[in-house]
């Protein structure tokens, strides 16, 4: 059950044949390398496009006939895409670490704490896994409406806007998905139950034992989390467009769509811009984190 | 939950003795273990269950974010089936999960097979087929709006080398549903092949190389030693795009808003605009109940066929 022993996907491995060049083999690199450049190419095109002016855009070119970074300034400008970008920041960063904390927590104790109807209670976790957001869209929407005393609500929860249009709405609903949870308990059972006895011993408490002693230890778990996470967080849509009425809190990807819902007056160019800023930060991500997210996908598909 | 201190776990595997330490032990382990327990059970309880539940019953209902409601009964699900917005949408999503999943699966089979032989640059390969998935739909979307431009997009440019017209894509009726299709599979294929390299890696090699050794062909060694192997993970990824596929919503959002007419309309579009544009809560509820009963069905005929493949 313990996910940390899978092997890295796609390292090497031991090959039974000797690699010679086979007409099988040329086939196999031209299909896959024209695979890679038609998932390639749309992002090219889009960085194309950034640095083009209205111009040439009026008729179907590849490249640019001068790099105009001043449209990534002027798309800048055009929209509130920096305050986009800081509020995306702040949701991702403050649903990740409300995730860690719920998750880590919860996850430890139905892995390692002598619970009654554990079993029960882990069961109720992997339920909840298979629940989509959009099923409970409308209901979870009215709830964040009458959270008591917030947003001009009394303590029934009625009379204000309760979470809507504030962070509280934005980051805690969305935080703390049963996936981490689960996936953080497979971690924390992996580890040796001495561990913990041996800072027993040495008169550590329960709490200090979680948060000193097996915690330390499941750091790649955490920062799977992590990366997980920021990337829902950044890339979600749908719950800000439900929540959000102001641009003050809006966040990109909602700033985006907004940018790009007249088709008739849309500046290719400046919307490119805009979309090539909202993407790397991700695809960094991804660079750096890349063995994170491919193991952490596969762990859950195979595990989960 | 006092009683509860006193009595030994039963899931524990631990074995405990009846000193007093032991029974001090227990009582703080278990105290610490709903105390870190408990926000996520809070959490999942008001942002999870109580929603769920919740659905079921607005649906009966013609909640609409004012101070008076009644029940109605099944009063909205009679409706929905008489509202030709939803019966399109229904439609569409139907189609879109049943054209999509199969062809996205296959692609990602088949390139992972390929990314499992002995190849070079394979975290070029692998970054290529896995960004499209880290990155965000809306934005996905928005460059594909791009592509598909009529006038300077890449879609009819490429084509145009051919000799090909230049077509609508989004704007024309018969065009404007498989069009988000193809930005649908090329979007997933990442996850989707990551999961089969990982599953494929875990095919056991013994039995591939005694395979070879009886004289199996390329073909029959997939057929009769990978495919079985692959069977519960095959059942993950199903079931992971049907949920998926039926709640595609960005892609729709901002490549057409369910437009030409209601030719891409599809059922979380439909309910975000009668909960949130027309107000009906109770409404829009009724029509979630159905999607997860149509998403329930999926899985059940999902099922259906693993199970017919396995006894094969």
């Amino acid at each position: 059950m313990t996910s940390a022993t899978l092997p890295a996907v796609g390292s090497a491995k031991p090959s039974t044949k000797p690699s010679a060049v086979r007409p099988g083999r040329i086939v196999l690199y031209v299909v896959l390398i024209v695979g890679a450049i038609l998932m390639i190419t749309p992002f090219v095109w889009m960085v194309l496009t950034a640095f083009k002016s209205d111009l040439e855009i009026m008729k179907f070119s590849w490249l640019p006939g001068e790099l105009r970074w001043r449209n990534f300034s002027e798309a800048m400008q055009t929209a509130p895409f920096l305050r986009y970008f800081r509020n995306s920041l702040f949701i991702a960063v403050g649903e990740t670490a409300f995730t860690l904390a719920v998750c880590t927590t919860a996850g430890y104790a139905l892995a390692k704490m002598p619970l009654r109807g554990g079993k029960m209670l882990l069961n109720y976790f992997i339920l909840l896994l298979l629940v989509p957001f959009q099923i409970i869209l409308v209901p979870l929407f009215l709830i964040v409406k009458s959270i008591p005393l917030f947003g001009g609500n009394n303590i029934l929860g009625q009379g204000g806007i309760g979470w809507l249009n504030s962070w509280w709405g934005l980051i805690i609903p969305l935080g703390a998905a049963p996936l981490f949870t689960f996936l953080a308990r497979q971690f924390y059972v992996s580890l040796p139950d001495e561990l913990a006895q041996a800072a027993r011993v040495d008169g550590l408490g329960e709490f200090g034992i979680f948060w000193r002693i097996m915690t330390p230890l499941i750091k790649p778990a955490l920062i799977t989390i992590c990366v997980f996470q920021i990337e829902a967080a950044w890339n979600g849509f749908l719950w800000p467009l439900m929540i959000t009425t102001s641009d003050t809190m809006r966040p990109l990807q909602l700033g985006l769509a907004i940018f790009s819902q007249n088709p008739a007056e849309i500046q290719w160019p400046y919307l490119m811009a805009g979309t090539a800023l909202a993407t790397l930060p991700m695809i960094v991500l991804f660079v750096f984190a890349q063995k994170r997210f491919v193991e952490g996908m596969a762990n859950v598909g195979i595990k989960g | 939950m006092s009683t509860t201190l006193e009595r030994p776990a039963l899931d524990t595997p631990r074995k405990v003795t009846p000193s007093k330490d032991s029974r001090t032990l227990l009582r703080s382990q278990v105290r610490t273990g709903w105390a870190l327990l408990t926000p996520a059970l809070l959490h999942s309880g008001i942002f999870i269950v109580i929603p769920v539940v919740a659905v079921l019953v607005l649906s009966l209902t013609d909640y609409s974010f004012g101070d008076t409601w009644s029940w109605v009964g099944f009063g909205n699900y009679s409706d929905l089936f008489r509202d030709v917005d939803f019966l399109a949408s229904l439609w569409h999503t139907v189609l879109y999960a049943i054209v999509v999943i199969p062809i996205s699966m296959a692609i990602s089979l088949a390139v992972a097979i390929g990314l499992n032989q002995k190849i070079r640059g394979i975290g070029f390969f692998r970054t290529a087929f896995y960004i499209p998935t880290v990155t965000a739909t809306v934005a996905i979307a928005t460059i594909w709006l791009w592509i598909y431009n009529p006038g300077s997009g890449l879609a009819n440019g490429f084509l145009s080398l051919f000799g090909f017209a230049p077509n609508r894509w989004l704007a024309d009726p018969a065009t404007a549903l498989p069009s988000l299709m193809v930005v649908g599979i090329w979007q997933g294929l990442g996850t989707k092949i990551i999961i089969y390299l990982a599953a494929l890696q875990g095919v056991s090699r013994d039995l591939l190389e005694s395979a070879d050794l009886d004289g199996a062909n390329r073909w029959q060694r997939f057929r009769n030693v990978t495919w079985p192997a692959l069977g519960p993970v095959q059942f993950f990824v199903l079931i992971t795009s049907i949920v998926g596929t039926f709640q595609v919503f960005d892609l729709v959002y901002v490549m057409t808003r369910g437009g030409p007419g209601s030719e891409t309309r599809v059922l979380v579009l439909d309910i975000y605009q009668n909960a949130f544009q027309d107000l009906k809560l109770g409404y829009a509820s009724a029509e979630t109940v159905i999607m997860m009963i149509v998403i329930a069905l999926f899985i059940g005929v999902g099922r259906f066929l693993q199970k017919a493949d396995a006894n094969d």
